[in-house]
């Protein structure tokens, strides 16, 4: 991810306090997340539901 | 009878309840033990010493006068210092909540409390679960007891390294993506991480509201069953409680696995994070043992560990974000660098990622529920490789990811993970069983036969 953009989405998220005293650790955290999101293979069935959250899947 | 450091919680509360021994007896040894060997391996955060001999004594009179609390009377039991023990602080391992003393005990330890269990103290764990092993926080990690150099894994630290040490026979852990199943498999004891919604949340600090998991850990089969039919219960105060039967989770675990039927998730160690040799070897041993005890094994496929991982790592961090942003804005040097490098991540996912992850997880649980219908129990690794050196951080970090614990935390089913044998180095390899919803007895029997055939109840840490 582009340092610039990470630097606009950790402000944005109030970071700024973390971005000051912790550049490499923001710059890894927002590095941990885009590679977990590119990993993930969404559904293509648009009408794929979520998981309700709170319930076990003994009934599905 | 066992050294008294070495009866499991079985072997105790039945010996204390035929006054063989006295609670008191008992906890005077285990504190002893304690005071020589947690310099060592530093499994506990706060030791209640004073308190927990109080309640021996307390104990020991009650039973002479013929009241008994209920199956674990004056059995000593570790918490997991993110789980509320009443007057005692819940730190998470972190400068953050040094201060945080609760009022009450969280549901699970007051059912312990009322099956007459003795709290002994509050364990090391990786910082709120997620940041460890972390030499920058205001404890030092608990170490291995198999060898000192040595990960014992986590989150659950030192839950796994106490009891593989002899410090105590059970203790309570959490697992989000493998915190119990990790000590169990690095310390070569049993771990489980029942069916989502078994066990209550309340007062457990939570990391991820939809993945965490709360369970017990035990040094045998059985302890586990004992320990899980004390603490399982529908919680109508936690929102993720299940309201379903509990209790008897040792009926059938001397049943064997005659006509079982075990599907081996092969592709897990095979392709999707190829095992260590070691690994691979009591992997087979395992299979093999089973079915020469009669079980049927058959080759399953899931989707892979990349893909549960990814989905596991979207929810989790999305949902700590939401708990530590707060802190994160105003106090991020208060974390150690690992915790808060993790927890930051949340902050770089969207609405729209969580949405997809949840979506993706209810399609995961579907293809395991259909794997379920044609096999009893899954086995499958646990961990991938033999517990790391605790001060090499770039192999820790190597090895971490390498498992397959976080699917089932996706998923929701019910999870043990358990010792398969010894590396050439003298330290835990691990197996792991999986089983339907709420059908922890049948986990527990093929647990067992494996325990019995491998003989795995009977080894403890040489040095220790």
């Amino acid at each position: 991810m582009d340092r610039a953009v990470i630097e606009v989405l950790a402000r944005r998220a109030g970071l700024d306090k973390a971005l000051a005293e912790f550049p490499e650790d923001v710059a890894a955290a927002a590095e941990q997340a885009s590679g977990a999101i590119a990993r993930m293979k969404a559904p293509t069935d648009p009408r794929a539901e979520p998981w309700p959250p709170m319930r076990t899947g003994a009934g599905l | 009878m066992s050294e008294l450091h070495w009866l499991t919680a079985t072997e105790a509360a039945r010996a204390i309840a035929a006054r063989e021994v006295s609670p008191v007896e008992l906890m005077t040894a285990l504190l002893e033990r304690i005071g020589r060997l947690d310099p060592k391996l530093n499994v506990f955060i706060r030791l209640d010493a004073e308190a927990a001999m109080d309640a021996a004594r307390a104990a020991e009179a009650e039973i002479a006068a013929g009241r008994v609390r209920g199956p674990l009377h004056g059995v000593p039991v570790g918490i997991k210092d993110i789980i509320d023990v009443a007057g005692l602080p819940t730190t998470c391992h972190s400068k953050i909540l040094i201060d945080n003393v609760p009022a009450a005990d969280a549901v699970c330890v007051a059912r312990l409390r009322g099956a007459g269990a003795i709290v002994l103290g509050k364990l090391s764990t990786h910082e709120f679960a997620i940041g460890g092993p972390s030499f920058d926080l205001p404890w030092p990690p608990a170490r291995n007891p198999w060898n000192p150099d040595h990960h014992p894994g986590g989150s659950s630290s030192g839950s796994g390294s106490g009891i593989a040490a002899g410090l105590f026979p059970m203790a309570l852990g959490s697992d989000t993506g493998g915190s119990i199943r990790n000590p169990a498999s690095a310390c070569g004891i049993v771990g489980l991480k029942p069916t989502y919604g078994l066990v209550s949340r309340r007062g457990v600090f939570p990391l991820s509201f939809t993945l965490d998991h709360v369970g017990p850990l035990t040094r045998t089969v059985a302890d586990n069953a004992l320990m899980l039919d004390v603490i399982a219960s529908h919680d109508p105060l936690d929102p993720g409680s299940a309201a379903a039967p509990t209790g008897r989770y040792a009926s059938g675990l001397e049943r064997g696995v005659r006509g079982l039927r075990i599907g081996f998730v092969r592709h897990f160690h095979e392709t999707d994070l190829p095992a260590h040799p070691e690994v691979t070897v009591g992997l087979q041993n395992v299979a093999r043992s089973l079915q020469g005890l009669g079980a049927e094994i058959r080759d399953v496929n899931l989707p892979t560990l990349g893909e549960f991982g990814a989905v596991n790592r979207v929810i989790l961090q999305s949902e700590a974000w939401a708990i530590h942003g707060p802190w994160l804005r105003e106090r991020p040097g208060d974390y150690g660098q690992l915790a808060r490098r993790r927890l930051l991540a949340g902050a770089f996912i969207s609405a729209g990622d969580y949405v997809q992850a949840a979506r993706r997880r209810l399609q995961m649980i579907a293809e395991v529920e259909a794997a379920l219908r044609e096999v009893d129990v899954l086995l499958c690794a646990s961990a991938m490789d033999p517990p790391s050196r605790i001060d090499d951080a770039a192999e820790t970090e190597r090895t971490y990811p390498r498992q397959a614990r976080t699917p089932f935390n996706v998923t929701g089913h019910p999870a043990l993970a358990m010792m398969a044998g010894l590396s050439s180095n003298g330290l835990p390899l691990s197996v792991q069983l999986v089983g339907r919803n709420f059908a922890e007895a049948t986990l527990f029997q093929v647990a067992r036969a494996w325990e019995r055939a491998g003989g795995t109840d009977e080894k403890h840490p040489p040095a220790m």
